[in-house]
């Protein structure tokens, strides 16, 4: 199954699965590349059995700014939140009006990623390229915590899957950063890569397992506990590698996009790319794992198009 | 909108790439970064004729010793700072490894700074330089210096061979036993194969004398040169020795030994013209065409070369003279060991994503007339741009030292002339070319 949307006007920066319906895809979107202009957070629905493969707008929302990134809530099936290029964080709701339900705006420079903590569910986090990553609940009008010690722009910060108060980072200054709520400072610096570090996502199955791309074209994976060198490094991106997202079905399994305009697939015990995905036609920036649907993945780039398929490994 | 597009550039072009596998084409030419190797001094003794110039009662370490003096003295640099020193030497015995060593202590390096010595031939000079700036590129050391010594009135000879020589390998391979071939044959040999006639030879020479005296005459040399405080004796002792007067002992040596500075390189002689240099007999063959005149003149020097990372330049207010873009060497057959730079030019800008036309000076030196002759022709080079102040068959080719001595001159002719980019390159003996790629940053 493969198929396409085009999300025309706008270049994909960010793509996730609704956690509470199978069938629904947030993408979020900017003008120009992300360069300037503003941006747009699409709700997409995408059909499956007799209806497999036919995708459909729900509703769109439109920002002053490009939006980076995207995450939904973990409590509220209809709302979640958006990054964007000024610095904005804001929260929508899908069965509401089209304006933000809450906005906030503290971030000195842009905002590239947002993450809902899986665990306790109730705050999420922000990382910006203001070198701070801030603690957020929607219900607080001002950020909870921030959280300073990057020395250069914060490409994400993903709450562990396993521990309410734990979240890595990872940063332009190459290091990826383990932190804990209860402190202001990083429990952990790693020196993960010889370049900027833009993407991590943890491993659902093992606890202490996290997995970075960098501008060194590279993927590795880590075990928290033991940061003096990596577990693995997967070659084989052409560029920088844009996002990780490990499985949330295989503990194995890990996808990854590029600038070299490929999604690709691995197996990370092994090391080994099972799967490249080569159909977009420019940068690749989004990828995700359909929560419900075992065998789909979405994923956007910035030829306008979000691709919904089922990888050939996975079939 | 430019930050985040520059944001994104640098994701795709990024400056460093610590754990890359593909060729790096080395420093950027025309782009600085903090990461790129600079030059922060390069200076050099005069050179003199082997046996009878400035520096033939000179060992060579005191010579080694004067220019990495004044490269301590010139940058002011903290010389515990320099990590460790590479010089080129051909001739000395064991390389020359202990006496350098003592020189750099005695000229005011810390212990701790330590010294090695490379031999490739005439390149030696050079490739101690490169040695030093890839050691600093991988981050092995933050501050080295790359020189260069010979002495080859006391080197020169069978004191460089050994006493026993494989009958094997030469029998067993011809390119083996032509390295055994004398520099003259392999001259004679390139003059033959590739039709470079007596008479382009000797005009190439005479145009190298003349620019070196004209260059000379107009200190163009001055800045670069490091006078050096020695010793001249001005009577052969060998021959008071071989009186059967008992009288004639050390004390009439120590008489005759007087002081002197050397400010000069004594090689350089005015009035050479093609037809002066036509009247000289060849010198390896008499059906020949290489001849004193057009062939590099045995000589004594030394030269000195700091180099160090920009950012640690900028942080210690060194002075920066250019940049270390790449290097190449490609071997070639001994038997013509002479066209080795015919190879490696175009290889050193090929690597440098440049045009051979877009270098601006070269400093191919000239170990004879026939092969320098032939390298000009192959690749095409402009001769206004080739030794504009002369090269080894004016100022001579003292071996270890030359390829140290050229980045000195080059950099100061560059920085005269107000121009970016520069070549030195040399052939070496048993078949080699080598070539690298300088950038003048001095204003």
């Amino acid at each position: 199954m493969f198929a396409k949307h085009r999300t025309t006007g706008y270049n994909g920066y960010a793509v996730q699965w609704s956690p509470f319906f199978e069938h629904k895809l947030a993408v979020a979107t900017a003008s120009n590349f992300g360069l300037v202009g503003n941006g747009r957070l699409h709700i997409l629905n995408v059909g499956a059995g007799p209806a497999g493969g036919v995708i459909n707008t729900e509703r769109v929302f439109d920002t002053q700014d490009g939006l980076f990134d995207v995450c939904w809530s973990e409590v509220n099936e209809n709302q979640l939140v958006t990054a964007s290029g000024d610095g904005s964080i804001k929260l929508w709701d899908t069965t509401l009006a089209d304006f933000p339900i809450q906005n906030w705006h503290e971030h000195q420079r842009e905002v590239f990623s947002v993450n809902w903590n899986l665990v306790r569910k109730d705050s999420f986090l922000s990382a910006s390229w203001d070198n701070t990553i801030k603690l957020w609940s929607q219900n607080s009008p001002q950020s909870l915590q921030t959280f300073k010690g990057h020395s250069h722009c914060v490409y994400a910060a993903m709450w562990s899957p396993h521990s309410p108060s734990l979240f890595a980072s990872c940063s332009g200054d190459h290091t990826v950063k383990l932190w804990d709520t209860n402190s202001p400072a990083p429990v952990q610096t790693i020196l993960a890569h010889g370049n900027e570090v833009l993407t991590l996502d943890w491993n659902k199955y093992q606890d202490h397992t996290v997995v970075t791309g960098s501008v060194d074209h590279t993927i590795k994976v880590w075990d928290m506990r033991r940061p003096d060198r990596e577990l693995n490094c997967l070659r084989g991106h052409e560029y920088a590698v844009r996002k990780v997202k490990c499985s949330p079905h295989s503990g194995s399994l890990v996808a990854s996009t590029s600038y070299d305009m490929t999604m690709r697939m691995w197996d990370i015990t092994t090391g080994d790319m099972i799967e490249i995905h080569d159909a977009h036609t420019e940068f690749v920036l989004g990828v995700d794992f359909n929560l419900y649907r075992d065998r789909e993945i979405a994923t956007c780039a910035w030829d306008e198009s979000v691709h919904v398929f089922t990888p050939r490994c996975l079939m | 909108m430019t930050s985040r597009l520059s944001q994104i550039a640098s994701h795709l072009v990024p400056e460093s790439m610590n754990h890359h596998h593909h060729h790096s084409p080395g420093a950027k030419i025309g782009v600085k970064s903090d990461d790129d190797v600079m030059i922060c001094c390069a200076v050099r003794t005069p050179i003199t004729r082997g046996f009878k110039g400035g520096f033939k009662d000179t060992v060579p370490e005191d010579l080694l010793a004067e220019v990495l003096i004044a490269v301590r003295e010139r940058t002011k640099i903290d010389p515990s700072l320099v990590e460790d020193i590479c010089v080129g030497n051909v001739l000395q015995p064991s390389g020359g490894a202990t006496t350098s060593r003592m020189a750099a202590l005695y000229a005011g390096y810390p212990v701790e700074t330590s010294l090695y010595m490379v031999n490739r031939q005439c390149a030696s000079g050079l490739q101690a330089v490169v040695n030093i700036a890839n050691a600093i590129e991988t981050g092995q050391i933050e501050i080295g210096i790359g020189a260069g010594v010979e002495s080859m009135t006391m080197g020169y000879g069978s004191s460089a061979m050994a006493a026993q020589s494989s009958e094997k390998i030469p029998r067993g391979s011809q390119d083996a036993a032509d390295c055994q071939l004398s520099m003259g044959m392999t001259s004679e040999n390139v003059a033959r194969d590739f039709g470079i006639d007596r008479k382009a030879q000797d005009e190439f020479a005479a145009l190298s004398f003349q620019r070196a005296a004209l260059a000379q005459k107009e200190g163009r040399f001055k800045d670069e040169i490091v006078p050096v405080r020695t010793f001249f004796k001005t009577t052969n002792s060998k021959d008071a020795k071989n009186s059967k007067d008992s009288s004639s002992n050390k004390e009439d040596d120590e008489d005759h030994k007087k002081p002197v500075t050397i400010s000069q390189d004594d090689g350089i002689r005015d009035g050479v013209t093609f037809e002066s240099l036509s009247k000289i007999r060849p010198a390896f063959a008499s059906d020949g065409s290489t001849t004193a005149g057009n062939a590099s003149q045995i000589s004594d020097g030394a030269a000195a070369v700091l180099l160090m990372r920009r950012r640690t330049a900028k942080r210690l207010g060194m002075p920066i003279v250019g940049k270390y873009i790449t290097s190449v060497v490609r071997g070639v057959s001994p038997r013509v060991m002479g066209i080795g730079p015919a190879v490696a030019i175009p290889a050193v800008c090929k690597k440098a994503a440049i045009e051979v036309k877009d270098v601006d000076l070269f400093e191919l030196n000239e170990a004879f007339a026939s092969q320098t002759v032939y390298t000009i022709k192959t690749c095409g080079l402009d001769t206004n741009k080739v030794n504009v102040n002369g090269g080894a068959l004016a100022i001579g080719h003292p071996l270890g030292c030359t390829g140290a001595r050229q980045i000195a001159t080059l950099m100061n002719e560059l920085k005269r002339r107000k121009e970016r980019i520069g070549v030195v390159t040399m052939c070496m003996a048993t078949g080699m070319g080598a070539a690298a790629i300088f950038e003048n940053e001095q204003v």
